[in-house]
């Protein structure tokens, strides 16, 4: 394979998991300081319950099964920190389940699978168990705003007046709400990451933020400025994680570098339109997967629209 | 047209190998919508089973010097003028408690796509005894379909079978919404495909293995990875594929298309002329 010519500008799959497991280990370390053993329990279960389901569909197909498949493994952490820390463990089971053997072995695997596993892995618990999934009550007490999370804030109406005192409990996830996701400043250092290995991805996250801040701008839930208005909806629940880990997926990100912005673009619009109209408080997953539904028609669409990417020096000069 | 076809041949073929649910996927929206307790599937079967044997029967005998354009409304209207009455009868004249929506499926029965399928491209065209085994044949594999994603829809999404509350610890309320059917019609097409493939399969024909994931490659990201030397380069246009010497049917008539092929290959393979002369265009 190594003097194939057209295989030399090329890398595995196993090195995209690789980077988001790497991402992937702030978030779990920030949950893991706040939950402790509970985000770690988990996380294991999590984590067994895909590589388990991985293993005995592919001992069903007849095909092999490799551990240096990490994206079982980021399925099942990515799962794990979306979720409250009062989650009893068949649900992250269920997730992640679903996840592999609904979405990705049907489809040949996560590089294939036309949506993004862990979100619907996570949407297909959120309409089974909904009163579970948005319960944050557990380890709250001493949080910015107690057992309340900024989305089911957000959602009835209420704000919060944002001072240097509280701007920094919020944008560093020091509210209730999923496990490992609340943490801005973390989602951040992992969109600088993701610029070094994957910039091209990291559209698709652009459009993301900015289709959602602008929609939080012109038409807010809350009685507030816009900045305020933008900070909270930015920071409610996964969706920031959500639009770094999970709309950067590989297998579902449009071709060209336009289209992705585009692609960012709609599943914001769609994520802000669900909360504001949805019985869900958190819409960021079902956004995403009506997104991967739209990919091919976005890449039929618009693949007239010139494109520029990132090549190397001597890449472009042959 | 030969008539010496057996009931099983017709069944194995009708029920099992182009399954109008699984494998032909017609009729879906009954099935999605509204089987989802095991009785709702029990009559969605019965009006099913009903509705489509006697319009397929009475097309067979009385609708083949009819002209295309006149027949196929009088098959819905057949199709509703069985239905209706009986829908009446158990809304009136019987304790049976009917939901809101089985009353707006049950109609929809009577018009869905398997009946036109099968009474104008096989039951017109055949005598009434094919076509009551056609009819018999499809009905009874859409039946058994519905059956079981309406007891395993039950069970799972509501946690009861028949009515009767079997006390499972977990829940899972999205097997009852129409996207659980649909995953759950999907991993049974693939199942029953697997078992079509094993039992009745050519044996030359090899499938394909799919790349083993691990050495799964991906283009054009490796150029990414290091930043310090790059510079933005206009990238020429994407050339258009080269097309396949066998072009794969894209839209929803070329599907169609091919599916009617599959299933006249299938007739003509147990002595059946699908088409009568000069009706094929």
């Amino acid at each position: 394979m190594a003097n194939n010519p057209a295989k030399q500008n090329t890398i595995k799959g196993s090195r995209i998991f690789g980077d988001y497991l790497i991402m992937l280990a702030a978030p779990c370390f920030v949950a893991a300081w706040y939950h402790g053993s509970r985000f770690l329990s988990v996380a294991a279960v999590s984590v067994i319950t895909a590589l388990f389901c991985d293993f005995a569909a592919k001992a069903i197909l007849g095909k092999t099964f490799h551990l240096r498949d990490f994206s079982n493994i980021f399925i099942g952490i990515a799962i794990a920190l979306m979720l409250p820390a009062g989650i009893p463990l068949y649900v992250p089971v269920t997730a992640a389940a679903f996840a592999v053997l609904a979405v990705k072995i049907p489809f040949g695997g996560a590089l294939h699978a036309p949506f993004v596993p862990a979100a619907a892995g996570f949407a297909f618990i959120s309409i089974c168990f909904k009163d579970l999934i948005f319960d944050y009550s557990v380890n709250s007490e001493t949080r910015l705003l107690g057992a309340e999370s900024l989305g089911s804030m957000l959602s009835k109406g209420k704000s919060v007046y944002i001072s240097t005192a509280n701007v920094f409990d919020i944008i560093a996830g020091n509210v209730a709400g999923p496990m490992g996701t609340g943490c801005g400043i973390l989602m951040l250092a992992c969109c600088v990451y993701l610029f070094v290995r994957r910039r091209k991805a990291l559209l698709a996250t652009i459009g993301f933020v900015a289709a959602c801040a602008v929609y939080a701008a012109v038409s807010p839930r809350i009685n507030a400025s816009a900045l305020t208005s933008i900070v909270l909806e930015l920071s409610a629940g996964s969706l920031m994680f959500a639009g770094v880990f999970l709309l950067t997926d590989h297998a579902t990100l449009p071709h060209n570098g336009i289209n992705r912005v585009i692609y960012g673009a709609l599943c914001g619009v769609l994520c802000m339109a669900m909360r504001g109209a949805g019985v869900f408080e958190e819409t960021v997953c079902f956004a995403i997967l009506l997104a991967n539904g739209m990919r091919p028609v976005l890449d039929a669409a618009f693949r007239a629209l010139p494109s520029v990417s990132f090549k190397r020096k001597e890449a472009a000069e042959k | 047209m030969s008539n010496n076809v057996s009931f099983k041949d017709m069944l194995v073929k009708g029920a099992l190998i182009f399954n109008p649910v699984l494998i032909q996927l017609v009729g879906l929206c009954p099935v999605v919508a509204a089987s989802t307790t095991l009785a709702g599937s029990a009559a969605l079967s019965a009006a099913l089973c009903i509705e489509l044997t006697a319009t397929c029967v009475i097309a067979s005998a009385l609708f083949k010097k009819i002209p295309r354009w006149v027949r196929v409304p009088l098959y819905l209207i057949i199709g509703l003028a069985l239905i209706c009455p009986v829908l009446w009868y158990i809304e009136t004249k019987t304790l049976i408690n009917m939901s809101l929506g089985m009353k707006i499926y049950i109609p929809l029965i009577a018009i869905n796509s398997v009946t036109a399928v099968h009474c104008e491209q096989f039951a017109v065209k055949n005598s009434v005894k094919l076509a009551f085994f056609d009819a018999a044949a499809v009905s009874i594999g859409a039946s058994a379909v519905m059956l079981l994603v309406g007891t395993v829809r039950e069970i799972f999404g509501s946690g009861s079978l028949a009515g009767v509350n079997l006390d499972l610890p977990v829940i899972f309320k999205g097997m009852s919404l129409p996207f659980g059917c649909l995953i759950l019609l999907g991993f049974m097409a693939a199942g029953l495909k697997a078992f079509i493939n094993y039992r009745y399969g050519d044996e030359e024909e090899t499938e394909e293995e799919a790349p083993v994931e691990d050495e799964e490659i991906i283009e054009d990201e490796i150029a990414e990875v290091e930043i310090f030397d790059e510079f933005w380069v206009e990238q020429p246009a994407e050339e258009e594929p080269a097309p396949a010497e066998k072009a794969q049917p894209q839209t929803a008539q070329e599907i169609q298309s091919s599916a009617n092929e599959d299933i006249e290959d299938f007739f003509r393979s147990i002595g059946i002329d699908y088409y009568e002369k000069g009706d094929k265009q």
